[in-house]
């Protein structure tokens, strides 16, 4: 009995170490490049350590002007976002709408085919009346983008709210306005707050969008980054992934009880 | 009859501004992108753009269907493994480590595995110590790097559906089994699996929508030929300016998933799905 219990011990360290080296190991590296002044095989670990592009970060430059672009762009993202997708998903959670089925499938298109010939094509549009290269142009594309998880998000969080609250309340004499205000939204700010989460790390880790319609003055931080990487600035483009994955793994823990499969599945690229 | 119809109305009203952005920004794009890909250098209507794509790319056509099908057979059967297990035993290191890709960028994905997978990488400098040798193969720039990228960032979604599945499975039945002394595995494949097939149909599907749609993963893992369509229709619009192949391109990976796509909106908008019902 002793035995067995040392071989499944066993067994349990290998598969820890095993797993560890698969989904840990891609990102040890990114963390040693960002800290490596000079690396050269067959070393195991880079020879010179520097902060020089950790500094680099913080100081004005293309760096951090890429990271503050894309915060910027992501933030509008959200507002718009939300503000399109609150009444969509009220108007789905609460209301028999005609060819409802038709407007379903609509609003999950975009997740079914992919996306890569819509941003071209948006991007051949923008060029003709100026938004292209322009820091609009990308939010206008992650607006659209983002929609189609934002707006199933707030409808599961609508939906989740009893309909009979909102019915007492206007026998109560509340107007319909009130009494959204004072029950439905309060109650949904949760779910509001974890649909502006999702859009807010998609947007800011986007890279296909933001690469053909901000071509050729915009760069975000997924864009200098794909440059750095492809002219092997390891350390530049290294730095920038960390700084972009840091907020997604903090907010995974955040929202892990809105984790639903359909909700993510516009995320990627 | 007159206060349905009103309410009707108001729905509507409701998605209106939603629907007009999609209208404008997908719909219009779409169809634009169908139209350009049977326009010729000239603006007339032919069939060049598709001559070009099948002249050209047809390799890189069943490529991408070729390694989208691997990272479909491979997320899937890793998927089913960990939801089985974590269906019958609770282990949280397991259950936050198949979780941590969920939310990484693709992009960066890509970056990490450029660097873990290259021939002189991490992976490489860890390995040729342990097993004592010189050097070893980067898979990095081989189609087995690019599977093993997709598989990384796609198993954890599979897996986050099949596990969902499993655990909304009324547990009586598998109580029953094991009460007749059916093993674990039999259970699995005799009542988990069978009663889950529309989930995993799904997360098949969506596995291979997101594969073959992906851009980020293959231009930065992978050989540079063949290489997967989303890289060529990148290289037309940048360095040929070529919109109309690009597009012609975007269509054939349309009709490609289309009976996948249309599979998946139908079980999404049925009651099933759960998004309306």
């Amino acid at each position: 009995m002793k035995n067995f219990s040392v071989w499944k011990t066993t067994l349990k360290i290998v598969f820890v170490i095993l797993i560890l080296f698969l989904m840990i190991g891609p990102l040890v590296g990114i963390v040693l490049w960002s800290f490596a002044m000079r690396w050269y095989w067959p070393s195991p670990v880079p020879q010179d350590f520097t902060l020089r592009y950790w500094i680099d970060v913080f100081k004005q430059g293309r760096v951090l002007d890429s990271i503050i672009l894309s915060s910027v762009i992501a933030l509008i993202t959200v507002g718009l976002s939300l503000l399109f997708a609150i009444p969509a998903a009220y108007g789905f959670a609460r209301y028999k709408i005609p060819a409802e089925r038709l407007f379903l499938t609509l609003f999950l298109m975009p997740q079914a085919f992919p996306q890569l010939p819509i941003f071209i094509n948006l991007a051949g549009m923008f060029g003709k009346i100026g938004l292209r290269g322009n820091m609009w142009g990308i939010v206008l594309a992650h607006t659209m983008a983002s929609l189609v998880f934002s707006v199933w998000i707030i409808t599961a969080t609508f939906k989740s709210i009893p309909i009979e609250l909102e019915q007492a309340a206007q026998n109560l004499g509340a107007s319909k306005f009130k009494t959204f205000w004072s029950i439905t939204f309060p109650l949904s700010i949760p779910g509001l707050i974890s649909g502006a989460i999702f859009v807010f790390l998609w947007s800011l880790g986007e890279f296909t969008a933001a690469f053909f319609i901000g071509a050729p003055f915009i760069q975000t931080a997924p864009v200098l980054m794909y440059t750095a990487s492809m002219g092997y600035n390891m350390q530049i483009a290294s730095v920038i992934s960390i700084i972009l994955v840091i907020p997604s793994l903090l907010f995974m823990i955040l929202i892990q009880r809105y984790l639903k499969a359909e909700y993510i599945s516009g995320l990627g690229g | 009859m007159q206060q349905k119809l009103r309410s009707n109305f108001t729905g509507f009203l409701f998605i209106l501004p939603a629907l007009a952005v999609l209208a404008c920004l997908y719909v219009f794009p779409l169809l634009r992108a169908i139209w350009i890909s049977f326009l010729d250098k000239s603006g007339n209507i032919s069939l060049a753009n598709y001559q070009k794509v099948f002249e050209f790319y047809l390799r890189d056509i069943l490529y991408s269907v070729a390694i989208s099908g691997l990272t479909v057979v491979t997320a899937l059967v890793i998927s089913v493994v960990i939801a089985s297990y974590l269906r019958f035993k609770e282990w949280k290191f397991l259950d936050y480590m198949y979780r941590l890709p969920l939310f990484i960028p693709f992009l960066i994905v890509g970056h990490a595995m450029r660097i873990f997978l290259a021939p002189h990488g991490t992976m490489n400098s860890l390995l040729t110590r342990i097993f004592m040798v010189e050097e070893l193969p980067g898979l990095s720039t081989s189609w087995v790097g690019l599977l093993w990228s997709f598989t990384w960032i796609m198993t954890p979604f599979a897996t986050l559906i099949v596990l969902g599945a499993f655990k909304a499975l009324d547990s009586s039945y598998v109580e029953a089994a094991q009460n007749l002394g059916a093993s674990k595995l039999k259970i699995v494949f005799s009542i988990l699996i069978p009663l889950s097939r529309s989930s995993i149909m799904v997360a098949m599907i969506l596995t291979f929508v997101r594969t073959i749609s992906s851009l980020t993963i293959p231009i930065m893992v992978g050989p540079n030929s063949p290489t997967v369509i989303t890289v060529d229709m990148m290289f037309r619009v940048n360095y040929f300016n070529d919109w109309g192949v690009a597009n012609g391109l975007g269509v054939v990976s349309y009709l490609i998933v289309m009976v996948l796509a249309i599979y998946y909106l139908r079980f999404m908008i049925s009651e099933r799905g759960g998004i309306k019902g």
